[in-house]
């Protein structure tokens, strides 16, 4: 019952947050809450010990998989959603059979390696892939109604309803796999890796099963961004937005689900909301940067350290009564 | 008109028009402003970043610009003068970003004109400018195409001034008969390779060897360039690199030992250069961006007030930034300023028709002629006469000043042979 209650206040929070903000900042918000799905599928990758510099360009095969048959094929656009995460999982499937010959540094080095490829691959052939200028005219979601809500998907609002609703049951499905056997297992193949070995786990299929789901939802957050803004290219899945997904990681910590969530909200809104308010536009990398050298150094497990020391601390407070008697 | 829309089907243009229409009333912001406010224009472009020298020179010589105009008591519209101001956004050469940026300039600044670099970025800004109906610039007219209507590229149409160079070398250096090119392969270098590929044939230049197009994300220029000089040519051109590209590369002929012509789109922060190699070296080198000292300038015909003062003023502020976009926008402030007088009005759709009046726009250079229907669909870009600039002892100065449609009537049938090549006109883009 509580926890109904919780969630319910959660999605009348949600739903009136664009109202409470600018239109710019309604923007923002998409964006922050396809970024959302995109960090936290990540995690998922780094529960097994891996961490890949992929991830993005697995994104961006979403993005083009969708765009791509939603445009040529006339696919409805959730269709092309759905199909673009299917797409990048499928493409991950592929890729993990030569990365997985590797672990640790050498499988983020191969990951790095094979996001170029595909990225290089995206370049060269501007026949289906539009070349360096990518595509354009990307089919918007198609507007509709449900009554009380008439859902014009160019305005932000609309769009972050829509994009929250597929990422709230990308996050479930996420937090579901994770508190499953299988993900248990994952963090046995990491933590424990040659016990889980000696326990008849098969390290690698656990490995690319978590890389596959990754990159499946990574996929979907992909297709997002390509039906919102309406255009991609190459250079929007490089590997400087994969350092702000590792920066959003990093800054959050990655021991709990919603460590590195909280690391992509508090530094997006600094970095698109607050510095930019501030009048600060032209000096963002670098106040950016010494924050996150500061956050590093004063706080090496992360946001979500702050909140489980608040968290710890009042599970103590309601167990000294208990103690007492 | 129905039973048109239904014989020909329901196109995505007719949808966009058609959206555009039915939303401009609930989308466009008030345009009327009050006697004596301040007209805001919005500056959507990169500030940070790789891309930043091709945005934040520009901003900064706005706002010499701005300050300029504002001193002699504003823009003179209907009801009186009004101040200007610019409001800016960096956008990141990101088009979601820019998307963003123009979101907050149209909807929540209530600017009335907004500049932008384009490029990459301009797509995911197109929903926003065909909801709104807002006026949006470019300086790259490749954005263009037949749905653009609110855009144009009054200024740098980039890359088609290039062929002034390439003639004035021809006919001034007929010695020269030789050349190869490198350029970095994305969305602005190609369509600049097929330019010069239609410039050097037209002047009668063979090029020895395919365009050697090298990944944005080279940093080692050295193979590149030994690459370009096997065959002893008698031009190196180095297309529209960027300067981190412009600067290596030159840096690489010189240690190799090039002793020919080098020719490019432009020299950016070319003192530099000078710096890394030598005066003699850079002695003769073509481009295509003044500095706006020259005193070439000072001509009758040129349409940029004070040139020279401005470029002082802007050293003074800003030393050693001035770059080939210092001016750009300024320049496209110039022509929406007597668009704007003229319309007597902010309005958008006003402005636009007042800056197109009778087919011809002041540029900077000179008179110039709205165009583009063959390489882009729809006649928004304002061509006339564009500078070949060249590098005498040590400093950038104007040669001549070269008719583009001229270059165009008679040899407009290779470059549209070379565009196609390259995949660059407008119905090839996906």
């Amino acid at each position: 019952m509580r926890n109904i209650f919780i969630w319910t206040v959660i999605a009348a929070i949600l739903f009136a947050l664009p109202n409470l903000l600018s239109f710019s900042q309604q923007e923002v918000l998409v964006f922050l809450t396809i970024n959302i799905l995109v960090v936290a599928s990540y995690r998922l990758l780094t529960l097994t010990g891996e961490w890949s510099l992929g991830h993005v360009v697995i994104m961006g095969v979403g993005a083009y998989a969708s765009a791509m048959l939603t445009k040529s094929s006339g696919l409805y656009v959730p269709l092309g959603i759905v199909m673009g995460g299917v797409v990048a999982g499928l493409t991950a499937l592929a890729l993990s059979y030569p990365l997985f010959r590797m672990k640790g540094f050498y499988f983020l080095i191969g990951s790095f390696a094979a996001g170029e490829i595909i990225r290089l691959l995206w370049k060269r052939f501007r026949e289906p892939f539009g070349g360096t200028k990518g595509i354009k005219g990307i089919d918007p979601m198609p507007d509709f109604s449900v009554g009380f809500y008439d859902f014009d998907f160019f305005e932000p609002t609309s769009y972050f309803y829509f994009s929250a609703i597929v990422v709230a049951i990308c996050l479930w499905i996420l937090w579901r796999i994770e508190k499953s056997p299988i993900g248990l297992t994952f963090q046995a193949v990491h933590w424990q890796d040659k016990l889980a070995q000696a326990s008849g786990v098969n390290l690698r299929a656990y490995r690319t099963l978590a890389f596959v789901i990754a990159s499946g939802f990574a996929g979907i957050a992909g297709a997002l961004l390509a039906h919102y803004i309406g255009t991609i290219n190459p250079n929007s899945f490089d590997v400087e937005v994969m350092v702000f997904v590792l920066t959003w990681a990093i800054v959050g910590g990655t021991s709990t689900f919603y460590g590195p969530i909280l690391g992509c909200v508090v530094l997006t809104i600094l970095n698109e909301v607050v510095l930019r308010e501030l009048g600060l536009e032209q000096t963002r990398p670098l106040i950016y940067g010494l924050i996150l050298i500061l956050s590093i150094l004063f706080m090496p497990n992360g946001l979500e350290s702050i909140v489980q020391k608040f968290t710890r601390q009042k599970e103590r407070r309601s167990l000294r009564p208990e103690e007492a008697k | 008109m129905i039973a048109k829309a239904l014989r020909g089907g329901f196109s995505r243009r007719m949808f966009l028009k058609s959206s555009a229409v039915t939303a401009l009333g609930a989308a466009l912001p008030n345009m009327t402003l009050a006697a004596g406010e301040t007209i805001k224009i919005g500056f959507l472009a990169p500030l940070t970043g790789p891309v930043s020298a091709w945005g934040k020179p520009g901003l900064d010589g706005c706002t010499i610009w701005a300050e300029r105009v504002n001193a002699e008591g504003g823009i003179k519209l209907e009801d009186g003068e009004h101040k200007i101001e610019f409001v800016a956004y960096d956008n990141e050469y990101d088009p979601a970003k820019a998307r963003t940026g123009a979101t907050k300039l149209i909807r929540e600044d209530g600017v009335s004109f907004v500049m932008m670099l384009g490029g990459d970025t301009w797509p995911g800004v197109q929903p926003v400018a065909d909801r709104t109906g807002m006026l949006f610039s470019t300086l790259l007219p490749s954005d263009l195409s037949p749905d653009t209507t609110t855009l144009v590229a009054p200024t740098e149409v980039h890359p088609i001034y290039i062929v002034t160079g390439v003639q004035w070398l021809a006919e001034n250096r007929p010695e020269l008969k030789t050349a190869v090119m490198c350029a970095q392969d994305d969305a602005l270098g190609l369509p600049s390779v097929a330019t010069y590929l239609a410039a050097f044939e037209a002047a009668g230049i063979e090029m020895q060897d395919d365009p050697l197009l090298f990944d944005p994300a080279t940093t080692d220029f050295a193979p590149v360039v030994t690459r370009l000089l096997s065959s002893n040519p008698d031009i190196v051109c180095l297309d529209t690199c960027y300067s981190d590209y412009v600067h290596p590369i030159c840096t690489q002929l010189f240690l190799q030992g090039f002793k020919g012509q080098i020719i490019s789109a432009t020299a950016d922060f070319y003192d530099q250069m000078i710096a890394k190699t030598s005066k003699e070296f850079m002695e003769g080198f073509i481009f295509q961006f003044p500095d706006f000292d020259d005193p070439a300038l000072n001509a009758e015909h040129i349409n940029f007030p004070d040139a020279n003062g401005f470029y002082t003023e802007y050293n003074k502020r800003y030393p050693g930034q001035w770059g080939a976009v210092s001016w750009e926008y300024a320049s496209i402030m110039e022509l929406w300023k007597l668009a704007a007088e003229k319309a007597g009005s902010v309005d958008p759709e006003a402005v636009l028709a007042a800056m197109q009046e009778g087919g011809k726009g002041q540029h900077a250079f000179g008179e110039a002629s709205w165009w583009g229907e063959e390489l882009f669909g729809i006649d928004h870009a304002l061509v006339g006469d564009w500078p070949v600039v060249m590098i005498e002892d040590g400093k950038a100065r104007i040669k001549a000043f070269v008719s583009i449609p001229d270059w165009y009537d008679q040899h407009g049938d290779l470059l549209i042979k070379y565009m196609t090549k390259y995949d660059q006109m407008w119905s090839q883009r996906s």
